[in-house]
């Protein structure tokens, strides 16, 4: 008899705690040659984290794909386990965001019966998507930190409205292009559509603009990029044919041009990407070091506390992957990038085995931010790309990143465990659906 | 759709591949060129940045000590007594390079060398071997006073124990203060290095035993040495006075210092240091004879001294003796320490410790112990011998001469109340009128306890009187603070 999605998912849950305490393990003993004090309590809490997002998953989405969950507690326990040995402080925050995040999944899972319900409120989620968006730039509450506008402030809290407002994005698009696509897709059109085809590109120049605007009112290189990828990406997967990716690149090789002529912080950026070596203690200097780490780390990594990321900057953050590189080697880092594939092959399988249309853009749309912005952060460290400031999902500190991340997954897991729609469920579409 | 999502997996699919491809490059192919990178401080951030123990004098003076800082480094090491204990401690700089016990000692102050390439199973689990604490023979109050008697001369002072090697004081100058090179701004480090090393009177030098002297006089110690062990009737010749010696096959003559005449056995011809009788007993003894009597007392050698590269001195080989090279007047003059014969004042102290010692020259040495964070030793130095100079007899013939040379003769300076003392002095002729004061003791003669060696260098005046004027009280000064009198 096959095993259940629920208790493969529950064997590799076991497989990810296994991994995440034996990580936080290995880090007390690196650092200190014992074992650290907290680590029962440490056990059971991950054990308690699994086991709250599992029982919800069995509970509310029983036949959701069992892979993902896994794959996610392995990249968050991993990553705490680097934040804890790194910044005590910082690690104490993140297991509270982790225990938030876990709770926004399971809020998620239980109060979205369906992945289409969402559809009904997409010009409410593609308003706030944009209000999250542009909020930092709003004088008072946005803060700027090491350059970049991203952060808002309300009392002791602060947040990266970004991160939920890709969710927002996602959502918009996905219900907009799958009732666009018809008129969208490439081949010939009667002349009266035309008219409507030009009006359908709106929202391509208006994703077009925003991000522009990210990129320069709030100088966010890898927000912008995400989003614009994101766009384009479910703009072809929708509408097909090589017009769109190839006028979406042109948009943003033109944009990119355009910025790097005008902004200085791009051109830096781009220029220290060529070559970090000639201003390694300055403008090169975060490349430089992360280099310098995957290096020291070689085959196998120096060990977890034993190696020196605190050399790196930022490397809770945006160059955590240069910290994994040093301490656990080019084994761990491989390990990080395949749980990506991983996580992007489960993600996109649920898409292509979504029953609705909008399902399967919205998986796809899901897990194309997923694999963008993990392709744009470990590209950047590892000089793939530009070095552009944002999150590498899951392993990185940050409370808004984490929760926005794990409703992410929520959703994705609805729509797998989302069954074809019924004979009552198209008759209860709205009516201009079954129109189009 | 379907199969449109499909492709964007083969998409992502190939960006992640790209991802995996580079990572391989930077931490397989070229991590070995990024580690050893010009600009890759990693290396240096480590041993900067690991725990290093303190070095301290027999008497409990703090030498060298790490202590936090706030930069990426996480320590900065310090030396509390500066300059004073330079020649001892040497540095540990940023640029990589370190010296004195610093360098010699560096896996005992770190706990080991394990590198990034020899980790076992044990050391995952493990911690980095913890640091350990080097206590010196080095007498903090020894090394005062020699440096004080020295004062704001240029030389050098060695004062050691010679029944085990001990070495109590090191003291060189001018010296250097190591603080600023252990600093970590790139920039400042540079900027004292530069200066340090642009000093014509070379502070970074530990004469005490990385600089040669012609020893002079001093040196007729290891003459007198030849006659008795293997020529043993030259200790019975009476040599005649002479004003200076006609030396063979020249025209040169070679006079005593300041005109005097002088002769007589050679207990008479080492109380005043008389150049002709030496030079004489030279001829006599032949290149053979004189030569391996050097290399008894170490000459050729380097001393197994246990800080970094202790200079050789040098005696010429006894083929130079032989024909037209050196040939006999060459032996006149290396017989009273001139000319081709040269010695650290490392040397010249373990000459007057193997007289001291009954002719056997331990190993000199600065480690006393080693300790752990704990305080528990985990490592004591064990004296052993380097080698036999002379016999015992012949070492209380020379240890009764050099009493008397400070009873009565050119050392009278050397006294001490309360301890007899036995010496050498010696003025070794450098350029014009100028002479390096030079001068080895024991003390108490009765079993010594501290044999002391002082060069001046370059003082007035040419008379056999200046390292007994000059050199003298220093090593009395310091023989008498070692034997705490």
């Amino acid at each position: 008899m096959n095993p259940t999605p629920r208790s493969t998912e529950l064997a590799l849950l076991l497989v990810a705690a296994l991994v995440t305490v034996g990580a936080y393990a290995l880090a007390g003993l690196g650092e200190t040659a014992s074992l650290p004090a907290n680590l029962l309590p440490f056990l059971f809490t991950v054990l308690g984290l699994f086991a709250v997002a599992h029982i919800v998953v069995r509970r509310f989405a029983p036949n959701a794909d069992p892979t993902i969950l896994p794959i996610v507690g392995l990249l968050n326990g991993l990553g705490y386990a680097v934040i804890a040995r790194l910044d005590a402080d910082l690690a104490g925050l993140q297991s509270t965001w982790t225990a938030l995040a876990v709770i926004a999944f399971a809020a998620t899972l239980i109060m979205v019966k369906r992945a289409i319900d969402l559809e009904r409120y997409r010009y409410l989620v593609a308003l706030a998507g944009i209000g999250l968006l542009l909020l930092p730039l709003a004088p008072g509450i946005g803060t700027t930190k090491n350059g970049a506008r991203l952060w808002v402030e309300l009392g002791p809290f602060s947040f990266q409205p970004g991160e939920l407002a890709k969710l927002a994005l996602a959502i918009f698009f996905a219900s907009y292009l799958v009732e666009r696509r018809e008129l969208l897709a490439p081949g010939g059109l009667p002349t009266h559509a035309l008219a409507a085809r030009a009006r359908a590109m709106g929202p391509l120049l208006a994703a077009w603009a925003l991000s522009l605007v990210v990129m320069i009112a709030e100088r966010d290189l890898g927000s912008s990029t995400l989003f614009f990828a994101l766009f384009v990406g479910m703009l072809w997967m929708a509408a097909g044919g090589v017009g769109w990716p190839l006028l979406g690149a042109g948009m943003f090789a033109a944009g990119s041009l355009f910025a790097v002529s005008v902004f200085s912080h791009v051109k830096a950026r781009i220029d220290t990407w060529i070559d970090p070596w000639s201003d390694a203690a300055g403008a090169g200097f975060q490349l430089v070091q992360a280099t310098f780490a995957f290096a020291a780390g070689g085959t196998v990594g120096v060990g977890l506390a034993k190696g020196r990321p605190d050399r790196i900057p930022a490397a809770t953050t945006d160059l955590i992957f240069a910290a994994i590189g040093e301490e656990l080697g080019l084994v761990g880092s491989a390990a990080v990038i395949a749980a990506f594939m991983l996580l992007v092959a489960a993600g996109l399988r649920i898409a292509m085995r979504a029953h609705r249309p909008f399902d399967q853009l919205l998986a796809a749309g899901l897990t194309l931010i997923l694999g963008v912005q993990s392709f744009l952060i470990i590209g950047g460290v590892t000089r793939v790309l530009p070095l552009t400031g944002i999150t590498l999902p899951f392993v990185s500190y940050g409370g808004s990143s984490l929760v926005a991340n794990w409703i992410l997954v929520a959703i994705l897991l609805r729509i797998s465990a989302t069954p074809a729609p019924t004979t009552r469920d198209i008759a209860a579409r709205p009516a201009q659906q079954v129109a189009a | 759709m379907t199969e449109r999502i499909r492709r964007m997996g083969v998409v992502l699919g190939f960006l992640f591949c790209v991802l995996l491809l580079m990572v391989t490059k930077l931490q397989l192919v070229d991590a070995e060129k990024n580690q050893n990178h010009p600009q890759n401080t990693r290396d240096l951030a480590r041993d900067f940045g690991r725990d290093r123990g303190a070095i301290q004098t027999a008497d409990g003076v703090v030498l060298a000590r790490s202590e936090p800082s706030d930069d990426q480094y996480r320590l900065q090491r310090t030396y509390p007594e500066g300059a004073l204990f330079a020649p001892v401690t040497g540095y540990l700089s940023f640029t990589y390079v370190s010296d004195g016990a610093e360098r010699a000692f560096n896996d005992q102050l770190t706990g080991g060398t394990a590198s990034a390439g020899d980790r076992s199973l044990k050391d995952l689990f493990q911690e980095d071997a913890s640091s350990r604490d080097v206590t010196l023979t080095i007498r903090a109050d020894v090394q005062k006073a020699a440096a004080a008697a020295l004062g704001n001369r240029k030389g050098a002072v060695v004062a050691l124990d010679p029944s085990n090697g001990d070495v109590l004081a090191l003291v060189s100058f001018p010296t250097f203060d190591p603080n600023p090179l252990a600093g970590h701004t790139q920039a400042d480090v540079t900027r004292a290095w530069d200066g340090f090393n642009a000093d014509p009177n070379k502070p970074l030098l530990p004469r005490a035993y990385r600089e040669s002297y012609p020893p002079g006089s001093t040196f007729k110690v290891v003459t007198a040495g030849a006659a008795l062990d293997r020529q043993r009737e030259l200790a019975e010749k009476d040599y005649p006075r002479l004003k200076q010696l006609d030396l063979p096959r020249t025209t040169k003559d070679l006079p005593n210092f300041g005109g005097g005449t002088c002769g007589g056995r050679i207990g008479d011809l080492l109380r005043v240091s008389c150049n002709t009788g030496f030079a004489q007993m030279g001829i006599d003894l032949g290149g053979q004879n004189l030569t391996a009597e050097a290399q008894a007392f170490g000459f050729g050698e380097r001393p197994p001294l246990d800080l970094p590269a202790p200079a050789r001195s040098r005696f010429p080989a006894v083929e130079r003796f032989k024909g037209n090279d050196l040939g006999e007047p060459g032996l006149a003059f290396s017989a009273i320490g001139q000319q081709n014969v040269s010695a650290t004042p490392l040397q010249m102290a373990l000459v007057a410790a193997a007289v001291a010692n009954n002719g056997v020259i331990m190993k000199p040495h600065v480690l006393a112990k080693v300790t752990d964070p704990k305080g528990a030793v985990t490592d004591t130095y064990a004296p052993s011998a380097w080698r036999t100079a002379t016999s015992p007899e012949t070492a209380a013939a020379l240890k009764a001469m050099m009493v008397d040379v400070a009873a009565r003769g050119t050392a009278t300076r050397a006294q001490i109340p309360g301890a007899t003392v036995g010496g050498k002095t010696g003025t070794a002729q450098t350029q014009g009128d100028n002479a390096h004061a030079w001068i080895i003791t024991f003390a108490p003669a009765e079993a010594p306890r501290v044999a002391v060696a002082v060069i001046v260098e370059s003082q007035p005046g040419l008379g056999d009187v200046t390292g007994g004027r000059i050199a003298a009280p220093i090593a009395a000064e310091v023989m008498k603070v070692a034997l705490g009198l």
